[in-house]
C-alpha cells in the first residue's frame, strides 16, 4: 500500500549487495579464476595419457584423479571450465547485443520495422532450439563456429521479446512524453529513461541464457553432434566417463558439480531482492 | 449479511511515531465515536496517513508508534503482530485509494466480494453467492455484479471496495483519500456512501486534503501539521472559526475562497484549432470543436471524466492527431517553447533518476546556466537538498511546483496544465496557481487548465469552455 506522507518516511537505501548476490559473485568470482587460472598453473596437457594411472580416485599423484585414458582430471576440467564458460559468455553476448538493439528499434519505430522483426522472431521461435543448432551444424560438423551462431540464433529472441514488450510499456509513460517536449531526443530517452528500467529484466535473463547456453553445449557434446574428443568440454567428459560409473562415480560428477556450481552462482548473484 | 462486533469508539491518546531518534508525528490525541466521525486534514507530509496506518498497524519498516489506541478497551498497539494481522479486514479496513488500481482487474466483482464470504467466512457456495449479492445491492451495485473493475466507473469501484470491506465484516472504516482522482459528480456520491456507512453505526475515520469532504462528512475535523495535530473540533467550528493559524491557511486556501486574479488584456493567438473532432473507438468525443488560448490568458475546459478534455490539451501541443480539424500554432516558435503539467506529479519524472540529474541534463541541452535554476527554486520554495531525491522522495506539491520551474526555464509561450492540482492538497494547490498566474501576468504565458473542479475554473479562468458528458 502506498504511503501518502512519503517524504516522511525515511528513506531505506537497500544495500545492492545482498548476502545471496555477495555469495553468488564470490562463486562465480572463484569459477572465473578457476577457469582463467587453472589451465596455465596446471602444467599438465589435458590430452596427455597415461594408461598406468587409468582411473586413479583423487588424491595421490593427480590432484583430483585421472579420467579412464590417464588424463589429468584436473587439467581436463580447468580446460574444460574456461571452453565452457567463455562460449556461454561469447554466445550471450553475440545475443544480447542485437537482441537488444532490435527490441529497442521495434517498440520505438514500431510499424512495418516491428512487425518485420516480429514475424523473423516467431519463425524462429517455431523451430526448436537444438534442431537450428544441429542444422547449422550438420555444414560443418565438431566445430565450434556452428554450435556459437546456432545458440546465439536461438537465445536472441529472449532478449528481442523482453526488451521490445518493456521498452514499449516504458516509452508509453508520461514522463517520457514530458521529456520528449522538454527537447531531448531518441537517443537521450533510450539511454537514460529506458535501459535504467529494462536492466534489472536483462541481467536476470542474461543469467538464464548463461545458464541455457552451458547446458545446451554440453546436452550436444554429450549425445556427440558438438565438439569432438578429446577437447575437453564438460558436457562431452560426462558422457565418456559414464560407463565407469560403477569404478569411479566421482569422475562422472565432477564435471556436473562444476556446471551446477556455475549455474547455481549466476542465479545467486542476479537474483532481485523480494519485496 | 453478517452483522460486524460493533464497536463504540476508538480512542487515540498520545500517539507518535518515530523513525530511530526523530520523532515524525508526536502527540495526536482524538475520539472517534459511533454517528460521529473523525475527518483528518492537512498536506502531504503532515503525517495524516501515518495516523491511519499506526491504527491499522501497517506502518513501514522502521518506523514505531507509541502512546495508546483503544477500539473500546484494548490497545491496539500492545497486541502482538498476529493479532493485528487478524484484525485486518475483520474488524479494520482500510479503502484504498484509487480503488480501481486495489482491486483485482481479472476477476468480477461478485468474485472479489463472494471470496471473502467463501473463504475468510468459511461459506458454503450457495450462502456466499446470496450475502455477496446483498452486499453489491447494498451499496448500489446489484445489477452491476457480473461487471469488472474496468467496466465500472471510479466511484463505483469505490463502492465495490466498500462492499469488500462490508463482506468481511470490519467495523472500523480507514478512507485514506477516498475521493482522489474523482470529480465533482463521483466524489458527492462516495461521500453520500461513507455517511451511510456511519448511520449504519461503523466508526469512519477520513483522511482527505478536500476541504469540501470534510464539510460534507460533518462530525469531527482535525488539522494536521508537521506531525501534530494542530485543531481539532466538531466541523462547523473548525471550518467557520478556525483557532490555529494553518487551520486558517488551510481553509482560505480552498478555490471557492480565492481572490480572482487580475490579468492584462490578452494578446495574440499562441494555439488555436477549429473544427475538431475525435473518436475513440465507438465513442466521439467532440465534434466541430472551436478553442483558441492567446498570448497572457487563462483558458480553462471543465467537464466530467473521460469527456475528452486531455485530448484537447494533447492536439493543441501536438502530441495527439485529430481525426478532422486544423490546428495552428504560433509561426516562428520553437516547438521546446510548447510545455505541459501532468496530473500526477511523480509521473512526470523519470522514476531512476535524482532531480539533480534530470535537472542538469536539462540546463545542458538547452545551454542555460545553473545559477537560474537556483534563482527560480528560491522563489518557488524549493529546497536544494530536494534535487538528491527521487521523485517519489518528494511531495506532491513540491514535486508539482519543479515540474513547473522546468518547464518556465524554457521560456514557454503555452503551458497546458492537466489537472495539475487535483492530487494536492489545497495550500499547494494554492502555492501552484499563484506561480503559474505571476507566470501568465508577468511572461505572458498562454495557460490552458484541464480540471473537473468547476469552482477553481470560474474564480481563475478568463475562458471556460464547458464540455458534455
Amino acid at each position: 500500500m502506498s504511503i501518502a506522507d512519503a517524504t516522511l518516511v525515511p528513506i531505506a537505501r537497500h544495500s545492492w549487495l545482498t548476502p545471496s548476490r555477495a555469495a553468488g559473485l564470490a562463486l562465480l568470482g572463484l569459477l572465473a579464476l578457476f577457469a582463467l587460472l587453472g589451465p596455465l598453473l596446471v602444467s599438465v596437457d589435458p590430452t596427455e595419457q597415461d594408461f598406468a594411472a587409468s582411473l586413479t580416485p583423487p588424491g595421490s599423484d593427480y590432484l583430483l584423479g585421472a579420467d579412464h585414458y590417464g588424463r589429468s582430471m584436473l587439467a581436463r576440467l580447468a580446460y574444460g571450465a574456461q571452453l565452457s564458460f567463455g562460449m556461454a559468455l561469447l554466445t550471450v553476448a553475440t545475443a544480447a547485443l542485437p537482441g537488444i538493439l532490435l527490441g529497442l528499434l521495434a517498440a520505438w519505430r514500431g510499424g512495418l520495422l516491428e512487425r518485420a522483426l516480429e514475424l523473423v522472431s516467431a519463425v524462429l521461435l517455431a523451430l526448436p532450439g537444438l534442431l537450428l543448432v544441429l542444422i547449422l551444424l550438420a555444414f560443418a560438423p565438431g566445430t565450434f563456429g556452428p554450435l556459437y551462431l546456432g545458440l546465439a540464433l536461438t537465445l536472441w529472441i529472449e532478449f528481442y521479446r523482453v526488451t521490445r514488450v518493456t521498452a514499449a510499456g516504458v516509452l508509453k509513460q508520461p514522463h517520457v512524453e514530458a521529456t520528449r517536449l522538454l527537447g531531448f531526443k531518441t537517443g537521450y530517452i533510450l539511454r537514460n529513461l529506458v535501459l535504467p528500467e529494462i536492466r534489472p529484466i536483462l541481467i536476470t535473463l542474461a543469467a538464464f541464457a548463461m545458464s541455457t547456453a552451458i547446458i545446451a553445449i554440453s546436452t550436444l557434446s554429450a549425445i556427440s553432434v558438438g565438439l569432438r574428443p578429446p577437447t575437453p568440454e564438460l558436457g562431452a567428459m560426462i558422457v565418456e566417463l559414464l560407463p565407469y560409473y560403477a569404478e569411479a562415480p566421482l569422475h562422472v560428477l565432477m564435471p556436473g558439480i562444476l556446471i551446477f556450481l556455475l549455474v547455481l552462482g549466476l542465479q545467486l548473484a542476479t537474483r532481485s531482492d523480494l519485496r | 449479511m453478517n452483522a460486524p462486533v460493533r464497536f463504540q469508539s476508538l480512542t487515540v491518546s498520545g500517539l507518535g511515531i518515530s523513525s530511530g531518534d526523530t520523532t515524525i508525528v508526536r502527540d495526536v490525541a482524538f475520539t472517534l465515536a459511533q454517528g460521529r466521525p473523525v475527518t483528518l486534514l492537512g498536506a502531504s507530509g503532515s503525517g495524516k496517513s501515518l495516523v491511519a496506518h499506526a491504527i491499522m498497524g501497517s506502518l513501514p519498516a522502521g518506523l514505531v508508534a507509541h502512546g495508546a489506541i483503544k477500539l473500546d478497551d484494548e490497545d491496539l498497539l500492545a497486541t502482538s503482530f498476529e493479532r493485528t494481522r487478524a484484525r485486518w479486514g475483520r474488524t479494520i479496513a482500510i479503502l484504498p485509494q484509487e480503488p480501481w488500481l486495489a482491486l483485482d482487474p481479472t476477476m468480477r466483482i461478485a468474485g472479489q466480494v463472494g471470496e471473502v464470504h467463501r473463504y475468510l467466512h468459511g461459506r458454503g457456495s450457495a450462502e456466499a453467492q446470496t450475502c455477496m449479492r446483498a452486499d453489491l445491492t447494498e451499496v448500489g451495485l446489484g445489477n452491476r455484479t457480473q461487471a469488472y473493475p474496468h467496466e465500472l466507473s471510479g466511484g463505483m469501484c469505490q463502492r465495490a471496495a466498500i462492499a469488500v470491506t462490508h463482506a468481511a465484516g470490519a467495523c472500523l472504516v480507514i478512507a485514506d483519500e477516498p475521493t482522489k482522482g474523482l470529480d465533482a459528480a463521483l466524489r458527492d456520491s462516495v461521500v453520500e456512501r461513507l455517511r451511510q456507512e456511519v448511520d449504519q453505526g461503523r466508526l469512519l475515520l477520513t483522511i482527505t486534503h478536500d476541504i469540501e469532504v470534510a464539510a460534507a462528512l460533518g462530525g469531527m475535523i482535525g488539522v494536521m501539521l508537521d506531525g501534530a495535530l494542530v485543531e481539532f473540533g466538531p466541523a462547523a467550528e473548525v471550518l467557520e472559526r478556525p483557532r490555529h493559524d494553518y487551520a486558517r491557511t488551510l481553509i482560505a486556501a480552498d478555490p471557492a475562497r480565492w481572490a480572482a486574479p487580475a490579468l492584462p488584456p490578452p494578446g495574440e493567438a499562441v494555439a488555436a484549432a477549429r473544427g475538431l473532432s475525435k473518436r475513440f473507438g465507438e465513442r466521439t468525443l467532440f465534434d466541430g470543436l472551436d478553442i483558441a488560448v492567446r498570448r497572457g490568458e487563462i483558458v480553462a475546459i471543465v467537464g466530467p471524466s473521460g469527456c475528452g478534455k486531455t485530448t484537447i490539451g494533447n492536439i493543441l501541443l501536438g502530441l495527439v492527431t485529430p481525426d478532422r480539424g486544423e490546428v495552428q500554432r504560433a509561426p516562428d516558435i520553437a516547438q521546446i517553447r510548447f510545455q505541459k503539467l501532468y496530473q500526477d506529479p511523480p509521473a512526470a519524472f523519470a522514476p531512476h533518476q535524482a532531480l539533480r540529474q534530470g535537472l542538469g541534463d536539462l540546463l545542458k541541452l538547452h545551454g542555460l546556466p545553473w545559477s537560474q535554476a537556483e534563482a527560480s527554486m528560491g522563489r518557488f520554495g524549493l529546497g536544494q537538498e530536494l534535487l538528491d531525491r527521487r521523485p517519489n522522495e518528494v511531495s506532491g506539491g513540491e514535486l508539482q511546483r519543479f515540474a513547473i520551474l522546468r518547464a518556465l526555464l524554457l521560456d514557454p509561450v503555452f503551458l497546458f496544465a492537466d489537472e495539475a492540482t487535483s492530487r494536492l492538497d489545497p495550500v499547494s494547490q494554492k502555492q501552484v496557481f499563484a506561480i503559474l498566474v505571476e507566470a501568465v501576468r508577468a511572461r505572458g504565458l498562454g495557460l490552458l487548465m484541464v480540471t473537473h473542479e468547476v469552482a477553481l475554473a470560474e474564480k481563475l479562468a478568463s475562458r471556460i469552455l464547458r464540455l458534455p458528458n
